[in-house]
């Protein structure tokens, strides 16, 4: 296994810190991986409608709940 | 400390502190497991218990105790004990998912939404989210200055006190500490349970309500408010994104979603309790028929004082402050971890403060702002506290269908995709929760329809 220095400044990672990590954790734990999206999926038709109709559901609920609170002040 | 990066193999893996901190806990997870016999699998248990029970009693928060509370005061014991054990399984079978969840793709709620489903989603997902933190962080506070106000604490004072207490947890910059210092803290919502104890239920009551589901509320506007508070009280959207992000945090792997099941499990049961004991300790003020409408926050404490002392009363309004305080750690965290997931800033709670800077800063400025708000003179609390658990059930639905869309993702789950039972389960929680929304619009467009349907 080869360590090398991303920049110019000395490590302040010990190579047993490194095994530790290397050891403990899963390769997609590490916050490193993590910088590689997950790769967007397609939407069904089905899929778009159902969430297209709870997005109007919810600001319909919203309006109703802003209509509320308009009653009760007034 | 400064990332290095490794060459693992052909490939160059960049290791940051975050990681060091991960990988010590999961040493000690790791030797846990290695041993046999009970006391390593209650010392593991230990290890890997609070994400689960963070978010239940977090859910616990001050308009839930709230909504509880209001519950006992209007209805007495009833139909609405065993309802709210219902509305706490509902919650099981939702969180659990994001158990599964995180474990699997190691990454959060916010981060999966974004990279699966598109900025479009990914955005409306995240206002949902943020307005419905920011709301419900405003109504922590009222319950943390009406709480600490039974006192005489001056409202500043008692705002001060919370973020005090906010701040400290995060100074660990670790999550474990973070973690068992928020639990600590979270421990305090079972003072409910004496306080129920010392207005000496009848138990009789209770068994028959459990069986029977009864006496039934009548069916009308109040009823309806009170259920979709009952369920706002139990299952929200800030949940979701926050035990994902915190199983990922935690380091939690597909060996550990056993306990995190269990984790889920005991949160539930530890915050069913506090909340059937919240019901069964405003219940006197039903039978000596005072009326729950004019009580907020602390001021169910000042009306059980004549029945249960002041000791009693004062435990009450200590509760309501955990229960606010618990709440404002946990939903500002599930923001901060929001936006670190969706800008691919650091987040976490092992960063420390200095290369997690606009990590700290979100979850402290919400809080901050949020603050601010409740201390403002003239402004009406009372309506924001009545509708943030109404809202959060409203904002649940779209939530869940992401949840159910990414649990059931072959791609990124593999073997661990929703079985059966659970997607008929959390079918049924989403049209549960839809046709009380729908319910509750038609209460406020068209409210003589109860009339008509035989309610007042």
């Amino acid at each position: 296994m080869m360590t090398k220095r991303i920049d110019n400044t000395p490590p302040t990672i010990s190579s047993a810190d490194e095994s530790l990590v290397l050891s403990s954790l899963e390769h997609d734990q590490l916050v490193g991986a993590k910088k590689h999206h997950i790769p967007r999926r397609h939407l069904n038709r089905p899929e778009l409608i159902v969430l297209w109709s709870l997005r109007i559901y919810l600001l319909f609920m919203m309006a109703v709940v802003a209509y509320q609170v308009w009653i009760a002040a007034h | 400390m400064k990332p290095v990066a490794t060459q693992n193999g052909d490939e160059v893996v960049v290791i940051t502190h975050e990681d060091i901190d991960r990988a010590h806990d999961r040493v000690r997870v790791s030797a846990a497991r290695a041993q046999r016999g009970f006391s390593s699998k209650a010392r593991l248990l230990w290890l890997l218990v609070g994400p689960g029970v963070l978010v239940m009693l977090g859910e616990n928060d001050g308009p839930s105790m709230l909504a509880y509370a209001a519950t006992g005061a209007k209805f007495g014991i009833g139909f609405f004990i065993p309802f709210v054990v219902l509305t706490f399984c509902m919650a099981i079978v939702v969180q659990e998912m994001t158990v599964r969840l995180g474990a699997a793709t190691h990454r959060g709620h916010a981060e999966l939404i974004f990279d699966r489903f598109g900025p479009f989603w990914g955005w409306f997902s995240m206002i949902d989210l943020g307005v419905g933190n920011f709301l419900t962080l405003i109504t922590e506070f009222i319950a943390i200055r009406a709480g600490l106000g039974f006192f005489g604490v001056r409202p500043w004072i008692a705002i001060l006190i919370a973020l005090v207490i906010l701040y400290a947890a995060l100074m660990s910059h670790r999550y474990w500490t973070w973690e068992r210092i928020t639990l600590a803290a979270a421990a305090f919502n079972l003072v409910f349970i004496p306080v129920a104890l010392m207005t000496h239920p009848s138990w009789h009551s209770v068994g028959r309500a459990f069986i029977t589901w009864q006496p039934l509320p009548g069916f009308n506007k109040d009823t309806l408010l009170i259920l979709l508070a009952n369920i706002g009280a139990t299952v929200t959207p800030w949940m979701l994104f926050f035990q994902q992000s915190a199983t990922v945090d935690k380091g939690m792997t597909t060996k550990d979603i056993r306990f995190g099941r269990a984790d889920t499990v005991i949160g539930a049961t530890l915050a069913t309790a506090a909340a059937i004991a919240t019901i069964l300790a405003t219940a006197p003020l039903f039978a000596h028929q005072m009326t729950a409408d004019n009580f907020q926050a602390a001021e169910f404490a000042q009306a059980l004082q004549p029945l249960i002392g002041r000791f009693g009363a004062s435990l009450f309004a200590l509760g309501m402050v955990e229960a606010g305080i618990v709440a404002a750690i946990t939903i500002s965290t599930s923001s901060a971890y929001a936006y670190g997931e969706v800008t691919h800033k650091p987040h976490s709670l092992n960063v420390p403060m200095g290369e997690g800077k606009s990590f700290y800063a979100v979850l402290t400025l919400c809080a901050m702002a949020a603050a601010a708000i409740v201390l403002v003179p003239g402004l009406p609390l009372v309506y924001v506290v009545l509708l943030v658990n109404v809202v959060a059930v409203l904002a649940m639905p779209p939530a869940l269908v992401f949840l159910f869309m990414l649990v059931n993702d072959k791609e990124i789950m593999g073997d661990l995709v929703s079985p059966l039972w659970a997607n008929i389960l959390s079918t049924g929680v989403v049209f549960v929760l839809t046709a009380a929304g729908i319910f509750f619009g038609i209460s406020i467009i068209a409210p003589n329809i109860f009339a008509a349907l035989g309610g007042k």
